[in-house]
């Protein structure tokens, strides 16, 4: 597998079983990501674009095909194994946060780093320089309940990348915010890839959102449309 | 354990929920505690010292059981007549003497109940007085000494005394009320060491003896109770060989068929004396206890997994963050331990605080029992109970937390 391919999903189907019927959500779905890009995957809601996510994330399993992401097939790792694999390389973005709300954000970012074999000080050390890098070196000890949505969100970053994952997923990251808190996200994102050289898969609805990335793929009934055209990119940001 | 941060703000999280949790099991670990202290002084009492066992002799076939003083002398040879025969180690008899300071109305206050003694058995017969540090030992024999050459003398535990509102040199009349017409006069001259005789008294057999004497002689006729004055004898004897020997002896022997006695280990005495409580006993411990212990795990089940189920979407979010299944269980199950063990160990150190400090020993009366007290062996019972049930009640929240499905949560979510 060549070297610059971050994630590739091979021929993957995916179905629940949904009281007597099967529903067929992923249909031999195939998808590679460029290491440092940008993606955005939209499509309507229930087209599968949350399960895509998850089997990315190696969350959860595909019925037939594989996931890899750089050099390991996560799809074939049992439960323990990939939950390893997840704290050292992949940041997951939630749309409603999900951070703790008995902990600090300090303490919410700190949460990775105990699974990891790290000093005191080698965790403060990253707990510090990742909320630096979301610009919340001034709120370490609030707790999410004293944070507005936007600085909850960018603890949640915080969060996914303080192992230092070479893939972030997150799943409408902005979807629960403002305008002007969507921007500041959309804003640290993008510096995420350009000058941390991370892989970021994102599923979104907002146009706007999507209009950052470097490109975009769209999910219908468990399959990939199309590529969206450049123009198309271009028009959504205007 | 660097979760522990994290398990202790769940703790506190809902403190509403906790301090309830915990008062809940509180109070059934009090249960457990009170429980288990009736039965541990139960057993104690029935598993007495082996090297020195006691026998103890009573009416054969009457309750309450009533002897002619006159039987003392012989019984406390040990009934030996011939060649061969043993006697005993030690002995002393029993009589009660109950009588009110107040002669015209009995109240709990003015009642005093003592037991009609040689004084100087006391140091060697009874229980805990036998066996006392040093400098309480000593005091006591200079009172037992001084009640030997004073008959009035009278030794008193420290609330009796100070439910009749007396001092030590204060002397004291006693209106009788199970030897009528015998009213006494006592000097007090001590007070027990503090514990198992707060409530009690000890009087000079000899004073009762002359006091009957004197009725006779004044009166013309033998007092109702002359003859009917020891209610007890106890013998000790080295082993169960001297015990079947001593007991053969007396009961062979002329001198005690009317009326008739019986003799009988005082572990055996107890159990029958216990043979009616045996079903209460039984129900205490293998009904009530349990029935605790099982309300306990449950009051625990409960909240433990009721903050579970609030919680499933934080437990996937730590697994989304690579947290193992049973580091999460860890995480809960110290969460129900640190309840359920403080809480133990605080309410079985209340329990023994209150019960042995500050109404000092539960006042079950009991024929020979004195009071019962919380051992200190309750503070770890409290502690492993609240530990225990805690552990048991949370396996199965710990295991629905652990084995939750990540993308099935989030699916319900977005
Ligand atoms: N764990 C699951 N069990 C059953 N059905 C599921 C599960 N996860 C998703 N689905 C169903 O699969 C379909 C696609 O879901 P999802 O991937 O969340 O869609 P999207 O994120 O694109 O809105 C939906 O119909 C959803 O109800
Ligand atoms: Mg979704």
């Amino acid at each position: 597998m060549s070297s610059d391919i971050c994630v590739r999903v091979n021929n993957v189907h995916k179905s629940f079983q949904r009281g007597d019927e099967i529903l067929h959500v992923l249909i031999g779905l195939t998808l590679e990501v460029p290491e440092r890009e940008f993606l955005g995957l939209m499509g309507p809601s229930g087209s599968g674009k949350t399960t895509l996510l998850n089997l990315i994330a190696g969350l959860d399993t595909p019925d037939e095909g594989e996931v890899w992401v750089r050099d390991q097939c996560i799809s074939q790792m049992n439960e323990s194994r990939l939950a390893e694999w997840r704290t050292r390389n992949l940041g997951f973005i939630f749309q409603f946060y999900h951070l703790l709300p008995v902990l600090t954000a300090y303490q919410n970012v700190e949460l990775p780093l105990l699974l990891l074999p790290l000093s005191g000080r080698q965790r403060r050390q990253q707990v510090l320089a990742a909320l630096d890098i979301v610009h919340l070196s001034d709120r370490i000890h609030h707790k999410p309940g004293q944070l507005s949505g936007g600085q909850q969100q960018r603890v949640g970053i915080a969060r996914a990348i303080v192992t230092d994952p070479a893939l972030i997923v997150a799943d409408e990251p902005t979807g629960d915010l403002d305008a002007h808190s969507a921007e500041e996200i959309l804003d640290l994102l993008g510096e995420l890839r350009n000058s941390m050289q991370k892989t970021i898969v994102m599923v979104t609805h907002d146009p706007r959102a999507a209009a950052r990335a470097d490109r975009i793929l769209h999910l219908e009934k468990g399959r990939l449309v199309d590529e969206a055209p450049e123009a198309a990119r271009l028009a959504g940001r205007g | 354990m660097k979760f522990m941060l994290l398990v202790l703000q769940n703790v506190r999280r809902n403190k509403l929920r906790t301090t309830l949790t915990c008062l809940g099991t509180m109070v059934l670990v009090v249960v457990v505690t009170l429980v288990w202290s009736v039965l541990t002084n139960l057993q104690a009492q029935l598993d007495q010292d082996k090297s020195k066992m006691k026998a103890i002799v009573t009416e054969r076939w009457r309750i309450p059981s009533q002897m002619p003083y006159a039987y003392a002398r012989g019984l406390s040879e040990g009934a030996a007549r011939k060649e061969g025969d043993i006697r005993p180690e030690d002995s002393m008899s029993w009589s009660f003497y109950g009588g009110s300071t107040d002669p015209e109305k009995r109240t709990r206050e003015s009642m005093l109940f003592a037991i009609a003694m040689e004084p100087r058995k006391m140091t060697t017969m009874l229980d805990e007085l036998d066996d006392l540090p040093d400098s309480q030992a000593q005091e006591l024999k200079r009172v037992a000494d001084a009640m030997e050459k004073n008959v009035q003398a009278i030794i008193v535990g420290k609330d009796r005394l100070a439910a009749l509102k007396r001092r030590v040199g204060d002397r004291f009349k006693l209106t009788s009320i199970n030897y009528k017409g015998i009213d006494l006069e006592f000097e007090i001259l001590g007070v027990f060491p503090p514990g198992r005789y707060d409530q009690s008294a000890i009087m000079n057999i000899e004073y009762l003896n002359r006091s009957l004497e004197k009725y006779e002689r004044e009166t013309g006729r033998k007092h109702v109770q002359a003859d009917r004055s020891m209610n007890l004898f106890w013998l000790v004897v080295p082993d169960t060989a001297a015990f079947n020997k001593i007991s053969g002896q007396i009961m062979e022997s002329p001198d005690y068929k009317a009326p008739a006695v019986r003799v009988e280990t005082l572990a055996a005495g107890v159990a029958t004396f216990m043979e009616p409580l045996k079903d209460i006993l039984w129900g205490m411990r293998w009904l009530l206890a349990p029935a605790v212990l099982a309300t306990l795990s449950l009051v625990i089940a409960n909240a433990i997994s009721i903050s579970v189920r609030e919680r499933y979407t934080e437990f996937a979010v730590l697994k989304v963050l690579g947290y193992k299944p049973w580091q999460i269980l860890t995480i809960v199950l110290c969460e129900a331990l640190i309840i359920g063990t403080l809480s133990g160990l605080l309410s079985a150190a209340l329990t023994w605080l209150v019960v042995n400090h500050v109404v000092g020993g539960l006042p079950v009366q009991l024929g020979f029992f004195g009071k019962f007290y919380v051992p200190a062996a309750a503070f770890w019972w409290g502690t492993a109970v609240g530990a225990g049930t805690a552990l048991v009640g949370s396996l199965l929240p710990a295991w629905t937390a652990c084995r939750v499905r990540v993308a099935q949560v989030f699916a319900r979510v977005a």
